[in-house]
């Protein structure tokens, strides 16, 4: 449930949202997309309107569905659960939303397709099915899958937390080279190393409010909000009490390797 | 009490003409039936309360009157109501048609609704509209899932073609009535038919391997592996 958001985001930004479960992160991030519809309130992405209506209930924007389809189109999404189609190969998945949506020529559309899974590393597993992909793999299919429209904007849906942590660092690494070659990314994640590392911005939503919008140093290393400090000492005691655990393994660790 | 099969083997062409019949029967009304329940299934499944209700009631009304009922109604009843007259043929194709179609929709329907809202989410976002979702994502994926039902409705079809005989459609049943009516062997006669229904139905299934769990036959019997059930599962592949 939000309960009046004011969230807007420059060109080349990166986003992170943070919060509790049930806090209204995911449906702020759905809400963009229009894949949940607000019950008021205006989106506009990149000066076209989306989504337009006041108090009353009245549709100021008054879009066919076609248009909000068009619209839709230019924002890319990836989610926790994935969700690549099945009967489709590696492949057909990236290629699919270019040649049925935007028609483009078939031929075009695949090396294309096949450049993006390079970039995702991923060469080797073009003509596979998610189902014999690794957790890992299949959320780089996704991600190529939606940079293929071309997206103005990118939003992850928690991407990393229906992985096996050894995976994690495989995904993490895609979207910060994603991040580092200037794409609008809003994201919402539990990887508080990640917002830190990579976020311009870290917003922290607390009962369908922004509580809390800063540089991710000043969000997460020193939080002033009462419910923030809760949330990232949760954050501080878990890394506290994994550190020697944790530096034990770290060399191995992907994410070190980021930088 | 001594039974006497040769009657069967005698009346063979007629039974042979009953059986063709009932195979005329099956094949176009499972095929009309396909075309009603993908048009009811896909209005079941869209987001106008009026049209979901009017679907509904369309199913509820051939689902839950027995066969029979409709069969007789539509051949006696409904000429008088509608002013039409309708040949038997006609009266028990559309009778036929409308009731599988009925079970078909709500087939087709929970078969979509299986799908994981997640592919609805996705192919969304990608900005497909209603008809690319379901025509490129989840029809595909329904399908796969329907097979089985679908084949089982199917083989009820076959059987239920067996009511056209109550309207004089000369279908295989009827043909038998008739048979034994001379001979005097209705025991030979229908045992005799009851075992042509057990062949195709038993037939038709071990060819399309659409049994749960045997979708693959065994090792050792390479001619069934590379069977009609192979071919006709790649034909659910898509191509490229």
């Amino acid at each position: 449930m939000l309960r009046g958001v004011d969230l807007s985001v420059a060109q080349g930004e990166v986003v992170v949202i943070i919060g509790g479960s049930g806090s209204g992160k995911t449906s702020l991030l759905r809400c963009i997309n229009l894949l949940n519809t607000p019950s008021s309130g205006s989106i506009v992405i990149d000066s076209e309107t989306l989504f337009d209506v006041d108090r009353n209930g009245t549709d100021r924007a008054g879009l066919k569905s076609a248009q909000i389809n068009r619209i839709r189109a230019q924002t890319g999404m990836v989610f926790q659960q994935f969700n690549l189609f099945p009967h489709m190969t590696a492949l057909q998945n990236v290629m699919e939303a270019p040649v049925t949506v935007k028609r483009q020529n078939k031929q075009d559309v695949e090396k294309q397709a096949r450049e993006l899974l390079g970039q995702m590393g991923l060469e080797q597993h073009v003509d596979k099915r998610p189902a014999q992909l690794s957790g890992g793999q299949q959320q780089r299919v996704a991600i190529a899958r939606a940079l293929a429209m071309e997206p103005k904007v990118m939003l992850f849906d928690e991407p990393t937390s229906a992985l096996d942590p050894e995976l994690v660092g495989e995904v993490l690494k895609a979207m910060v080279a994603l991040a580092r070659s200037g794409m609008t990314m809003v994201v919402v994640t539990h990887e508080l190393g990640f917002a830190l590392e990579i976020a311009d911005r870290v917003i922290f939503i607390d009962q369908g409010l922004i509580a809390a919008d800063g540089p991710p140093q000043q969000v997460l290393l020193h939080p002033e909000h009462l419910r923030l400090k809760q949330f990232v000492g949760r954050f501080h005691e878990t890394a506290d009490l994994l550190r020697p655990f944790l530096e034990g393994k770290a060399r191995h660790h992907e994410l070190r390797s980021m930088e | 009490m001594t039974f006497d099969f040769t009657v069967v083997t005698a009346n063979a062409h007629l039974l042979w003409q009953g059986f063709l019949i009932t195979l005329y029967y099956t094949v176009i009304t499972i095929a009309a039936g396909l075309l009603i329940g993908l048009v009811i299934g896909l209005i079941l499944l869209s987001p106008f309360r009026p049209l979901v209700w009017l679907g509904r009631v369309y199913v509820e009304f051939f689902r839950n009157i027995p066969l029979l009922v409709i069969v007789l109604w539509t051949y006696y009843a409904l000429p008088i109501f509608s002013g039409v007259n309708i040949t038997k043929g006609w009266a028990g194709f559309l009778a036929l048609s409308f009731y599988v179609g009925s079970f078909y929709a709500e087939i087709l329907r929970a078969g979509v609704q299986s799908i994981d809202p997640g592919q609805t989410d996705a192919s969304t976002a990608l900005g497909m509209s209603y008809g690319q979702r379901m025509r490129r994502i989840i029809l595909p994926q329904a399908f796969r899932r329907m097979v089985p039902p679908l084949a089982g409705q199917s083989i009820i079809q076959m059987k239920n073609t067996t009511l056209l005989s109550m309207i004089t459609v000369p279908d295989l049943l009827y043909q038998g009535s008739y048979i034994s009516c001379f001979t005097y062997r209705p025991i030979e006669i229908y045992t005799a038919i009851g075992l042509i229904f057990v062949i195709i139905l038993v037939e038709s299934r071990n060819g399309h391997g659409t049994r749960k769990g045997n979708t693959q036959a065994p090792r050792h019997l390479p001619a069934l592996r590379q069977g009609r059930g192979a071919a006709w599962r790649r034909s659910f592949r898509r191509p490229g």
